[in-house]
């Protein structure tokens, strides 16, 4: 299986990303899932600029995830899927059987969310959403670099 | 020229100033972005000047020399009265690029060339044409690039991705990293022969046999040792081996 890592940060492609996880996994290929980013042009510009040569990105809506998810996960890539909010993320897991366990990874103060982790802040709703998830049978742990320890989700919802 | 372009430009200067964990340079770049605010409709008195400003304190973290590119994009939008869910967007999306090439331009590119021209200097010319070769050459690439980034991220606005990835910064960012390695395997040799050059034979068998163990260990052993922990570990073996 090739999905190597499917992550959930508000931030979606960044430093953290290409550079921590994308070494410590050796992924060749980012697919961003977003509603917002796969029909926005200035968007996709930014997001590719962010994105080293040897590495290949590239953006679908949740509608399509299904398909792309797979593809990528019957591919040879190595391949990190990212996703900016918790609705996304559960599209995502509901279009494909293949993603098995999510990586939350940042996700900043809003609205309405409280603090969970330096780099968790989730409403609560969001946060009964992951715990949802979990209870699916999908493993939900926050980590925001490889080298740091990763929190089960009952820990910080 | 947009007004305020000058000041802005001057302020973005002082960036890092306000650095911290909580808004990274949200502060700074609203300190940058605020001279090109005050001619939105209403002045410094009004709504749209005020609504714009906090929006700009937000988190915010990129490279401090390409911050222009974000300053100029992100006053752009507010003067086109852009909806405050996409200025928004525009500034998350910003924040991974600037990082990233900065990081490729600057800190592996144009910070070790002027380095290793710099030490190129000291050792042909004198020590203060290595500090003055340095300063010029490092800044004169830097307030470019500082004015470069606002002019296009205020042209640019929503399309400041675009501007990123003309093709100038394209080969900047190809050529960054193999110009820093040969201009550093360039002024390594000439520095160290300069180091060497009061040295006698049995001195410079010894420095040879430092320099062997550590391009072994730098190599093979212990990549991530670095340099400078490798060096004063030197040292420290050194000392003890001549108290023994």
């Amino acid at each position: 299986m090739s999905l190597k890592l499917v992550r959930l940060d508000d931030r979606l492609i960044h430093g953290q990303v290409v550079v921590g996880w994308g070494n410590a996994l050796a992924a060749d290929h980012i697919l961003l899932i977003d509603d917002e980013v796969a029909v926005n042009d200035w968007e996709k510009e930014l997001y590719r600029m962010g994105v080293p040569p040897e590495m290949g990105v590239e953006f679908c809506s949740v509608t399509d995830a299904g398909t792309a998810l797979d593809r990528c996960a019957n591919s040879d890539k190595r391949t990190i899927v990212l996703v900016g909010d918790v609705e996304t993320l559960l599209g995502t897991c509901e279009a494909s059987d293949l993603v098995r366990r999510v990586n939350i990874g940042g996700v900043h103060e809003r609205d309405g969310r409280s603090r969970r982790l330096a780099y968790v802040f989730l409403t609560d709703d969001e946060a009964a959403a992951l715990r949802r998830l979990s209870e699916a049978g999908i493993e939900v742990t926050a980590r925001d670099v490889p080298s740091s320890k990763p929190v089960p989700v009952w820990d910080f919802t | 020229m947009k007004q305020g372009m000058v000041r802005s430009w001057l302020r973005s200067l002082l960036l890092q100033a306000s650095w911290n964990y909580e808004r990274m340079i949200g502060i700074g770049l609203a300190f940058t972005t605020e001279p090109l605010l005050r001619d939105l409709p209403g002045g410094v008195e009004g709504e749209r000047y005020r609504a714009a400003l906090a929006r700009a304190t937000q988190q915010f973290n990129g490279h401090p020399y390409l911050i222009g590119l974000a300053a100029g994009a992100l006053a752009r939008v507010e003067h086109e009265a852009l909806p405050e869910e996409q200025v928004k967007r525009l500034r998350t999306a910003l924040a991974g690029p600037l990082g990233s090439v900065g990081d490729k331009m600057v800190w592996a590119g144009l910070l070790p060339v002027a380095s290793a021209l710099g030490m190129v200097l000291a050792v042909w010319v004198s020590p203060t044409a290595a500090v003055l070769g340095f300063l010029v050459l490092y800044n004169a690439v830097h307030f470019v690039l500082r004015g470069w980034a606002l002019y296009s991220g205020w042209n640019g606005g929503l399309r400041v991705g675009q501007r990123l990835g003309a093709r100038l910064i394209k080969l900047g960012l190809r050529l960054a990293g193999p110009l820093a390695a040969l201009t550093v395997g360039f002024a390594l040799p000439v520095v160290g022969a300069w180091l060497v050059r009061h040295l006698d034979a049995q001195e410079l068998v010894g420095a040879g046999l430092i320099a062997g163990v550590g391009v072994v260990f730098a190599r093979w052993v212990w990549p991530t040792l670095g340099g400078n922990r490798f060096g004063l570990a030197a040292v420290a073996v050194a000392l003890l081996l001549g108290w023994l």
